[in-house]
């Protein structure tokens, strides 16, 4: 049978609601030894959603067997060919997460200005349209610039200056 | 007291304080507007300005930012599928589905009109029945709160979209969320990292599932219509689409005025509130998500009639029902008058003069909403594949200057990859929302009732408040479990 979109999300939802329920809440939902007056302990109210987020998750994937059977008789594909038909918006999504990690990742070092720079740059790439390619030069260069001023100045946030030009003895720039 | 009044009237018609409501209620609707600033940052970043100011003027201008900024974020919430403010999150339901059918000016103007009635009333309300929602604001106690938050759980079966199944996922999802960080008795849960011990912040996490997603769906789709602005088309609001909405703009005012002059539960539940009976009282139930201008009603004048009314705790009695009005608390005691029932005695003429001062406010709100509206309602020119990095640039800003925090930020971007996910797997963002707003105050008061009763269930049938919540939490999911039966019976009938 090729799974459906419903038994996926079924399927997700159960083994998200199964890893919390038998690993993370006993790992990190720490009972303290004295809990005073008869008050629940902490990890009462994560159970109770745990355990009724994967009831929900494993009625959702039953509920979607029939419906998936039909879809198999319909048509013969491998989820292998699924995932090839679809591999470049794979490929895309990929990308825009690293790119997404590198940003908090280079915060630290780069700065605040220069890494939401760096950012919509990237951002406007990954659009794939360049019909306004001037457009996209001006607000690169100039549109977190205009924010970060604003804020600075507005709203007084202190914005990191960046690891890199602090070792530059540049940060008066910021 | 009609003497009184008069003198406060002339106390309040001078220059100085209607520059300062005019500026504060138009600084509120931009700063509201903008993703990330929020009404607390505006009132906190007003309050130096006040020490100069007499008192009443100082106390308008913060209050007519807390409702210009809660106006404001409705404009962001239907243009751009961003809620500038936690509280215009509901809006985003049916005001985004609108811009995109080229009725953006419309959706903006039913959120200003619904706004300034709910306000308006709001007001009055605050004038006539400070006193009496006060000491009903007193009998609500943990158990009242937990049943209310209860029924206000039951909102998840509204805004599931077509799957209920998937809406109670989804209230699972935001529900397990909420419980990150420290808990009411400092126990840590799912603290991975330094940072989560704190929890996650609304902001972040609301912006991150709802403006997000479509800025990944761009890159990754890429579809081909991208360069194409969405349309303004019709800005004009009806008569009869006035009327028709009339109701529920009433009803949420009054909603808005209950709960907010209960502490500590905040315009956003009043909203989801609000919209959850308009849908459950509409005729065609079935267009709220797709662009139905009462969702957008219900939904404004309750966050907006909640405005005034958290005033009532905070005047009456000397009790800040949020972060917003124990600013305000500071500034009446930066100006020698200590909120509270003494109040009335000591300072009843600036009372009485803050009091109408709050009620020019609501037309002050109505010409800064239509002048800000049109401006604002030009972004939907702009092709969304220049908005849309933009919108996430000036989230990543906005996020940032809240808490000063890579952390919220980073929080942001994984809430948008995870709303993503949902979009993909058709789970409906709205029940996550409301379920982590509504969590934390559900989980807090069960508890501490429990600790109260020493564990005994029976503390939760105690008053008639929680009779009430109760049996129509009980209703609530009965109509809900006959509706989806009937459902299935005519499925499995047209399928047979």
């Amino acid at each position: 049978m090729m799974p459906n979109r419903d038994f996926i999300t079924g399927l997700i939802v159960s083994a998200f609601f199964a890893l919390t329920l038998f690993v993370l809440i006993p790992v990190y939902v720490k009972v303290p030894s004295f809990i005073p007056g008869f008050a629940p302990p902490p990890n009462m109210w994560p159970r109770v959603i745990a355990v009724t987020g994967l009831f929900m998750g494993l009625v959702a994937l039953i509920l979607s067997i029939p419906a998936m059977r039909q879809q198999s008789s319909d048509h013969i594909t491998g989820l292998g060919a699924y995932l090839h038909r679809h591999r470049v918006m794979i490929v895309r999504f990929a990308i825009l997460s690293v790119g997404f990690i590198a940003f908090v990742y280079a915060l630290p070092v780069l700065g605040f200005l220069v890494s939401s720079t760096l950012l919509l740059g990237f951002l406007f790439l990954m659009t794939g349209n360049y019909s306004n390619r001037v457009w996209v030069l001006v607000l690169t260069a100039l549109f977190p610039f205009l924010l970060y001023t604003i804020f600075a100045q507005i709203a007084h946030t202190r914005f990191p200056a960046g690891k890199l030009f602090s070792a530059a003895g540049l940060t008066s720039l910021f | 007291m009609w003497t009184d009044l008069l003198y406060a009237f002339d106390a309040v018609a001078t220059l100085p304080n209607f520059l300062a409501m005019a500026a504060g209620i138009w600084a509120g609707v931009i700063i509201g507007a903008i993703p990330g600033m929020t009404g607390t940052m505006a009132v906190t970043l007003a309050l130096p300005f006040t020490f100069y100011m007499p008192p009443v003027t100082s106390i308008l201008l913060l209050v007519a930012l807390y409702k210009g900024s809660t106006y404001g974020g409705s404009i962001s919430a239907i243009l751009i599928k961003t809620p500038g403010t936690a509280s215009a999150a509901c809006t985003v339901l049916d005001g985004y589905p609108l811009a995109q059918q080229g009725k953006g000016g419309k959706a903006l103007n039913m959120a200003l009109v619904s706004s300034c009635i709910g306000d308006f009333i709001s007001n009055i309300s605050l004038f006539f029945l400070a006193l009496p929602l006060a000491l009903f604001a007193l009998r609500v106690g943990p158990p009242e709160y937990f049943m209310l938050m209860a029924f206000s759980l039951t909102i998840v079966a509204s805004i599931s979209g077509k799957s209920l199944l998937l809406g109670i996922v989804s209230g699972c999802l935001g529900l397990l969320l909420a419980t990150v960080g420290e808990d009411m008795y400092g126990s840590f849960r799912f603290a991975v990292s330094e940072d989560m011990k704190n929890g996650l912040g609304v902001v972040p996490v609301l912006i991150g599932l709802f403006a997000l997603p479509e800025l990944i769906r761009l890159v990754v789709f890429r579809p081909e219509d991208t360069s194409i602005a969405m349309k303004l088309g019709d800005n004009r609001l009806t008569l009869s689409e006035f009327r028709h909405s009339l109701k529920s703009i009433l009803r949420g005012s009054v909603i808005g005025v209950i709960l907010g002059a209960i502490p500590g539960i905040g315009p956003s539940t009043a909203a989801f509130f609000s919209y959850s009976e308009a849908r459950r009282t509409s005729k065609t139930p079935e267009k709220f998500g797709e662009g139905e201008l009462e969702g957008i009603a219900a939904a404004e004048s309750a966050n907006n009639g909640c405005c005034g009314a958290t005033m009532i705790p905070l005047l009456a009695l000397g009790i800040p029902g949020d972060v917003i009005t124990g600013v305000m608390l500071g500034a009446f005691m930066i100006h020698g008058m200590t909120p509270g029932p003494m109040l009335f005695q000591n300072n009843l003429g600036d009372v009485y003069a803050l009091f109408i001062g709050i009620l020019f406010s609501s037309v002050f709100l109505f010409f800064a909403g239509k002048m800000t509206a049109g401006a604002f309602s030009k972004i939907s020119r702009i092709p969304q594949h220049l908005l849309l990095p933009c919108i996430l640039i000036l989230c990543v800003f906005g996020i940032y200057s809240i808490g000063s925090s890579s952390f919220d930020v980073a929080v942001l971007l994984v809430m948008g990859v995870v709303g993503f996910g949902m979009m993909l797997l058709n789970i409906p963002a709205a029940p996550f929302l409301i379920a982590f707003i509504i969590g934390p105050m559900f989980e807090d008061n069960m508890r501490r009732s429990l600790a109260i009763s020493r564990g005994d269930l029976g503390v939760f049938f105690q008053s008639w408040i929680s009779w009430g919540f109760f049996l129509l939490t009980v209703l609530f999911v009965a109509l809900t479990i006959r509706r989806e039966w009937q459902k299935w019976r005519t499925k499995s009938r047209t399928t047979a």
